[in-house]
Parts: structure tokens; C-alpha cells; sequence
């Protein structure tokens, strides 16, 4: 298929500081989530992906510099993947789970930025990027599957599947993962019922 | 006969506590704040409980997922089961439907989604017009079917949505959805800024089956007075505005949206 040879570039974007969001979440799902109780350690970043006729990495990472539209240097750090081999952010062991409002995963005004700068039509998209490290001796994989999709009071918290989608992998996730169907998850278990 | 007793439940970033507080008082209510870091079993005292706007957690992760993990809420659903008026104002909204409070009693059965508008999306604040729906809603039952209340909005995250095809549909026709967003022609839209946010049904409330736990995203407590209706959401209330003003203390009169409150005070009247 002609989409999926385009050249894909990937931004994995975090706070300089300690994520308030991170902190949050994480306590809430320690001390309220049966399934949160095994999780370690929970970081997040803001997942930027374009796909067209992009340049290489260097340049990507200026142009993504340059406008708010991305990020903002000051209080921001931003890691672009250009190719598989590119490092990224995430650890081998960490479970990485993909947040993207259903239906809002464009950024339109990026794009038109982009076009102005360069001249080129480039699809950009925009999700949200949890990484969650458990215990040894946790099933790691089961238990960010259970935290991913919120269905009660008592299970799941990252997304609403009413309005959200997830995919859950595990390290490096692959390019394209927006547009793409790797780990998509869907509501295994009805919420419950009081 | 004493006051019933009203809990406005204060998340961390919430901040509508005051005015939610005043709005309960005018229709004859006794409220007092509880705070999150109360006792969930200081719920049992009262007689029903109110859940103000604000951002509670700052939104942290998504509009009301925090605060709908709490022990408290879990309480809030404990008393909620045994009958007990429960009204969440926008942010009190969200927490609602996180907990699954509206419009079941425990799943998460739609979100509150980001508003979609023409252009962009994200936050916005402005004024709407909601007609009340035939419904049980306790909040709503006394008022007639048909009337329009003129209310301001203010959220970022206020689109009642559905994953399951035709749910939004079902729930309009089992009186679950007692507000709707209306257009000029006094019919539910789904054209903006009638529909401010793109809500599936022009939905600007949802309540539980029983129709004692009311989720609404308009903020009623903030325009109780008469005096304190905008001028430009046009006539009649701009009319009542300003005939309002005219008279010694008739901008203090009742606006449109304090029928929600005394809904409430009539319902402990009739039990």
C-alpha cells in the first residue's frame, strides 16, 4: 500500500520536570486499582508522528524546534525517531500504551505550518504516550491491559473506550503507530455492575 | 422541620463550591461543604450531595478519572444506590459519568469527549439554551417538559458520546437525557454554537435510570439571579434581564435556572 512507504518521523516529547500527570496517576492507580498495585514506576509523553515527504532526522528536529505547534524547548525535550533503528525513550521491559482521542488525532494547524515552512504535505498526528514499569514477578502485560481502558470505578483509568483509543506494546513501539493497528486493545471485561 | 442536608463534595481544583453553596440555600436547603480528605462515612449525615465544577486534579489524565477512583466516590455511589439525590455540575459531571454513577449504576458506559467544534477544539465558554426533556429526573420532574433555561457553559471536555452505536438515542427515549442543547426553533441541535460541543443527541445531561443522579454540563448555580442573565442570549431573558434591573432588588429575582435547585427542594417536600 502506498501509505506505508511513506517516510514516517516520530516525537516522543516530556516534560523537563517531573510529570504532575505521571505523579497523579500513578497514585491513584497504587493505592485505588487492584491491577495498579504492581506498577513501579509511570511516565508519559506526547506522541507527534508525520508521515509524507519528510527530511532527515537533524532537519525534522529543527523544523520541530522552530514552532509551537510541536513543543516548547523551554520546558519541553523532545526525542525524534526518523528510522526503526533511531534510539527512542522507552526501555526494553517498559509497557508502552498509546492514548489517542477517537476521531481527533490530526493536527491540522501543524500541518498547515509544516506546508508553509517547507513546502510539503505532511500528515501529522497526536496521542498521548504512557510507559509503565511493574515489579518483578507481575504480569506486565496483562496488567497494563487492565489499566489501559477505564470500564468501572474499579478497573482501568488511561482511556474512556467511549471516546479513546488504546495499543499496548511492549519497548520500542513501531513507527507509524498512529495511523497504524499494532496492539490495539478493545473492552475485554464488562465494567461492573452495583 | 429541619433543612435537608446537602454535601457539596470539594475535590482539590474544584471551585464552584461557593456559588453551588448559595444556589442550595435560596431554594431552602442547608449545605456544607466535605472535602475529599474527609471520611468517606461522613457521607451517611446527609440527605443528598452536590458536585461542584472546577478541575478537579486539574483534569490530570482526563476530566473527573481521578477524583472517581476516590473512596469518597465510592461512598457517593453507596448512597446514590439507596436513593439519594446526587447532581454533578461539569467537572461534578465528569466525575459522574467516570464513576459510572450516569447513565448506569457502576460501568462507564459514555465519556465526557473533548468538544468538537467548526474550527478547533478544546475549551469554551458561552451561553446555551437547554430545554427540559419529559423525565423522572428528580432535579427536573416538577418543571414542564418544554421549557427553556438559559445556562453558561465552560469546559474543554463536555461531549456526552457513546461507543455503542444508538445509545445516546435509547437513553433520549428512556428519560435519562432531561436537557438538551436547543437551537432558536426551541428544537435540539446539533449545529454550534447551539450545540456547543457536538454532543451526541444535543445531550446537556444525563441521569441514572432511577433519575436520581443528574450529570450536567451547563452550570446552573451560576446564574440564579435574574439580574445575573447575559444580555446577549437574546429575548425573552434578555427582556427579563432587563425589566429585572428596573425594579428595587429585581435583579435578584429568580433566573430561569434556579428551577433545578427548587426541583431538588420539592423533591424532599413530596418524600
Amino acid at each position: 500500500m502506498a501509505a506505508s512507504i511513506k517516510p514516517v518521523a516520530q516525537a516522543f516529547i516530556a516534560l523537563r520536570a517531573h510529570d504532575p500527570e505521571a505523579v497523579s496517576a500513578i497514585h491513584a492507580a497504587q493505592r485505588h486499582l487492584p491491577e495498579g498495585a504492581g506498577l513501579t514506576r509511570l511516565r508519559r509523553w506526547r506522541l507527534v508522528e508525520l508521515r509524507g515527504a519528510l527530511p532527515e532526522r537533524a532537519e525534522v528536529e529543527d523544523l520541530l524546534h522552530r514552532s509551537t505547534q510541536f513543543y516548547n524547548p523551554s520546558k519541553e525535550k523532545c526525542t525524534v525517531r526518523r528510522h526503526e533503528e533511531d534510539a527512542v525513550p522507552v526501555v526494553p521491559d517498559e509497557q508502552v500504551l498509546l492514548v489517542t482521542e477517537r476521531g481527533g488525532e490530526r493536527r491540522p494547524s501543524a500541518e498547515r505550518w509544516w506546508r508553509h515552512e517547507t513546502g510539503e504535505r505532511v500528515e501529522v498526528r497526536e496521542g498521548l504516550v504512557w510507559g509503565l514499569t511493574f515489579a518483578d514477578g507481575t504480569d506486565a502485560a496483562r496488567a497494563a491491559e487492565s489499566l489501559a481502558l477505564a470500564t468501572s470505578r474499579d478497573c482501568g483509568l488511561f482511556a474512556n473506550p467511549h471516546a479513546q483509543s488504546c495499543k499496548l506494546t511492549e519497548g520500542a513501539p513501531p513507527l507509524g503507530w498512529l495511523a497504524g493497528r499494532t496492539g490495539v486493545l478493545r473492552p475485554r471485561r464488562k465494567g461492573r455492575v452495583r | 422541620m429541619s433543612r435537608p442536608r446537602i454535601a457539596i463534595i470539594q475535590f482539590p481544583g474544584v471551585n464552584c463550591e461557593a456559588e453551588s453553596a448559595r444556589a442550595l440555600e435560596r431554594a431552602g436547603l442547608s449545605a456544607e461543604v466535605v472535602r475529599w480528605t474527609q471520611s468517606p462515612d461522613t457521607l451517611s449525615r446527609f440527605d443528598g450531595f452536590l458536585l461542584p465544577g472546577g478541575w478537579s486534579y486539574q483534569d490530570r489524565v482526563r476530566a473527573g478519572a481521578l477524583a472517581a477512583k476516590l473512596p469518597l466516590v465510592e461512598a457517593l455511589a453507596q448512597q446514590a444506590a439507596l436513593g439519594r439525590p446526587v447532581l454533578g455540575i461539569c467537572n461534578g459531571a465528569q466525575v459522574l459519568v467516570e464513576a459510572g454513577l450516569v447513565p448506569g449504576e457502576g460501568s462507564i458506559d459514555v465519556a465526557l469527549a473533548r468538544n468538537r467544534m467548526p474550527s478547533r477544539t478544546g475549551y469554551l465558554s458561552r451561553w446555551v439554551i437547554c430545554r427540559i426533556e419529559p423525565s423522572n429526573c428528580v432535579f427536573t420532574r416538577a418543571i414542564p417538559a418544554g421549557t427553556r433555561i438559559p445556562m453558561p457553559i465552560a469546559h474543554g471536555e463536555g461531549r456526552f458520546i457513546s461507543g455503542k452505536r444508538g445509545a445516546m438515542a435509547r437513553l433520549v427515549e428512556a428519560g435519562q437525557v432531561p436537557l438538551r442543547y436547543v437551537g432558536p426553533d426551541g428544537e435540539p441541535s446539533d449545529d454550534y454554537p447551539y450545540n456547543p460541543n457536538a454532543a451526541e443527541s444535543a445531550a446537556a445531561a444525563l441521569c441514572n435510570a432511577a433519575g436520581n443522579v443528574l450529570a450536567m454540563m451547563p452550570h446552573p448555580e451560576r446564574v440564579i439571579y435574574a439580574g445575573a442573565m447575559a444580555r446577549d442570549i437574546g429575548d425573552p431573558w434578555a427582556r427579563v434581564q432587563d425589566e429585572a434591573h428596573a425594579h428595587a432588588f429585581g435583579a435578584l429575582a429568580d433566573a430561569p435556572a434556579m428551577a433545578l435547585f427548587r426541583g431538588l427542594a420539592s423533591h424532599f417536600q413530596e418524600a
